[in-house]
């Protein structure tokens, strides 16, 4: 998708919106597991050679048994080995068959692993869907590797796969990697695209309300935040690079370098905004609820203003409020 | 009406794909219905509403879930299920699905259609919870027979006997996946015929057709590439058992362009259906 430019005097270009292929897709398909041909597994039993009886255990039992198998972080036969017992019942590795019956080809070791393979598969995919740039940052390896990782540490409990990613911009900063606050930045940053595309849209503040304002209550005026609309401090410049990969480059990781941008979404399209430093803080303030003339004031504290750049706030306003960045202004402070 | 539910008959539809938004709603082609996703629009008060409500406003709608773990002996979601029922009141879904498996334990979810054991413990089990279920959601519950890649050695049942036996117990209706039967008919060395002589097509409300990769050892259930000839071959004996049920064709990998998925879905009218039995 094309970027485009806007019209105004302080404008800061809008990087690209986020095109449909951003949007993840959720499926009754299983998914190709990238290990799919694997050795024999060393239990492989020949088709028509006699079985020990079947283990007859409760569905629950049996469900839980699965699913630790199913979910184990190496294999089926280690979840085994570790818990050697369904229900109830004693269990051996060896013994599997009495459970799950072998194919004609395959053990029933070897037809779990199927289901073990496609577990981790399904949710890497589902990370890979909502962090594509981070992929393509780490590479396939070294994103997998954070994706299984991920997936140990917090394997879902929703019906919903829509959130299951949330943690990982923290789960990055933990993670001993030489990339790991970058890994961090970049996951923030692709977060908050997917929650701006889930966040319902709020009625946002329209420029004719703000010129209402009268100019003696702007000091006391509170921006509230719109929904669609989420702010970041970062100590890479994430979003120079989500650019430069949108468009096709294949840029190196950037050297460290303070950035802002702000994520929201207008109408149906996602968009990035680079800010300079004033504007972040000046945002960041009115976000937490901090009244327009208190959050100019430490700003202008901080050394991060000067009085003669106020003419500036004009067209910020403009721009803010010309894309929705916030739902309301209260004016219930301000003296009259 | 071939169902004894009364469900429409729909004809000829496609699975609603967010790569396609952009050309469906710039082109709105003719097509007789779309199956969306429903997790897909559950959880999410954004875009994806954007588009589905322009999507439901024009075209007939039915909502397919992955996530409602029928077979599971966690207690049911009731909030996975009013969140369900309202969406199947803002679309106006003819129908809702979902899949014959469960999909975790222990308030773990895997996210994958895992199989059950056929038993008659797990029978019960399954179809008192259908009857909970339908009674909530106010409709009628179309239950898909899932890919499967092991067997339990416990089961004392076929999976079409459980099928039959469940949908009469639950008075439930049957989503048909005719590629799945095929996929599991090969890893499990079964008749296809077998399995379609009984099915109960009375309770079929729609068919699924759509692609799978063969890896030589098992079949997965991929929904890659276009229906292979034997598919659309069960898939005939389906309809002259059934003739006018609705069909959908499924493609979630490596999607092309909406004009091919669409014509690949339309081969459905030149394989057979609406055969007369």
């Amino acid at each position: 998708m094309a970027s485009r430019r806007l019209n105004h005097d302080f404008g800061i270009p809008l990087a690209g919106g986020t095109p449909n292929a951003f949007l993840r897709e959720r499926a009754s398909a299983t998914p190709l597991a990238p290990a799919e041909e694997r050795p024999r597994a060393p239990h492989a039993r020949a088709a028509g050679t006699p079985v020990a009886p079947p283990i007859t255990t409760s569905l629950r039992a049996l469900q839980e048994w699965f699913a630790a198998a199913v979910m184990h972080p190496v294999s089926v036969a280690s979840s085994v080995a570790e818990r050697p017992h369904i229900g109830d019942e004693a269990l051996r590795v060896e013994d599997v068959e009495r459970v799950v019956l072998p194919s004609d080809q395959l053990s029933g070791l070897e037809r779990l692993e199927i289901y073990h393979r496609a577990y981790r598969a399904r949710l890497v995919e589902c990370l890979a869907d909502d962090y594509p740039v981070l992929q393509r940052a780490l590479g396939e390896d070294r994103f997998e590797a954070l994706c299984h990782a991920y997936i140990a540490e917090h394997p879902s409990a929703s019906p919903n796969l829509n959130f299951f990613g949330r943690h990982l911009s923290d789960f990055c900063r933990t993670w001993q990697d030489s990339l790991s606050t970058f890994a961090s930045n970049l996951a923030a940053l692709e977060w908050a695209i997917v929650e701006v595309l889930h966040a319902a849209a709020a009625r946002s503040l329209s420029l004719e309300a703000l010129l209402d304002v009268p100019t003696e209550q702007w000091a006391a005026a509170r921006f509230v935040a719109s929904p669609t609309v989420r702010l970041f401090q970062f100590a890479y410049p994430v979003n120079t690079y989500f650019q430069a990969c949108i468009n096709g480059s294949n840029p190196s990781v950037p050297p460290r370098g303070e950035s802002a941008t702000a994520v929201f979404r207008d109408g149906p399209t996602i968009w990035r905004m680079d800010l300079n430093r004033p504007m972040q803080a000046l945002l960041a303030s009115l976000f937490a609820g901090v009244s327009l003339g208190d959050a100019l004031d430490r700003l202008v504290a901080a050394g991060e203003m000067t009085e003669d750049q106020a003419p500036e706030l004009i067209g910020w306003f403009r721009d803010w409020v010309g894309h929705g960045f916030f739902a309301s202004v209260d004016l219930s402070r301000a003296s009259i | 009406m071939s169902n004894r539910f009364g469900l429409p008959e729909l004809g000829i539809g496609v699975g609603l794909r967010t790569v396609h938004y952009d050309y469906l709603l710039e082109h709105w082609p003719s097509v007789d219905w779309f199956e969306i996703l429903s997790e897909n629009y559950m959880q999410t008060a954004g875009r994806p509403l954007y588009f589905l409500d322009q999507i439901a406003e024009k075209y007939p709608v039915v909502m397919h879930g992955v996530s409602m773990s029928i077979g599971s002996t966690d207690p049911i979601d009731m909030s996975y299920l009013a969140e369900l029922k309202a969406l199947r009141q803002r679309t106006r879904a003819a129908w809702i699905s979902d899949h014959l498996c469960w999909t975790g334990v222990a308030g773990r979810n895997t996210h994958d259609l895992l199989p059950m054991p056929y038993t008659d413990e797990a029978l019960s089990h399954t179809a008192v919870r259908i009857r909970q279920v339908q009674d909530f959601l106010e409709a009628p519950l179309l239950l898909e027979n899932p890919s499967s890649y092991v067997e339990f050695a416990g089961s004392t049942m076929t999976e079409w006997e459980f099928l039959a036996r469940l949908a009469k117990e639950a008075d439930c209706g049957l989503l048909l996946d005719v590629n799945n039967v095929f996929v599991s008919a090969r890893n499990h060395q079964f008749d296809p015929l077998a399995y379609l002589d009984a099915l109960p097509f009375d309770r079929v409300g729609q068919m699924h057709v759509a692609g799978h990769t063969d890896h030589g050892t098992h079949i997965v259930d991929t929904h890659i590439g276009p229906v292979v000839e034997p598919v659309w071959e069960l898939a005939r004996e389906a309809w002259r058992r059934a003739p006018g049920t609705p069909i959908l064709l499924e493609w979630d990998a490596e999607i092309p362009p909406f004009e091919e998925v669409h014509r690949e879905a339309m081969r459905a009218a030149e394989c057979g259906w609406r055969v007369d039995a």
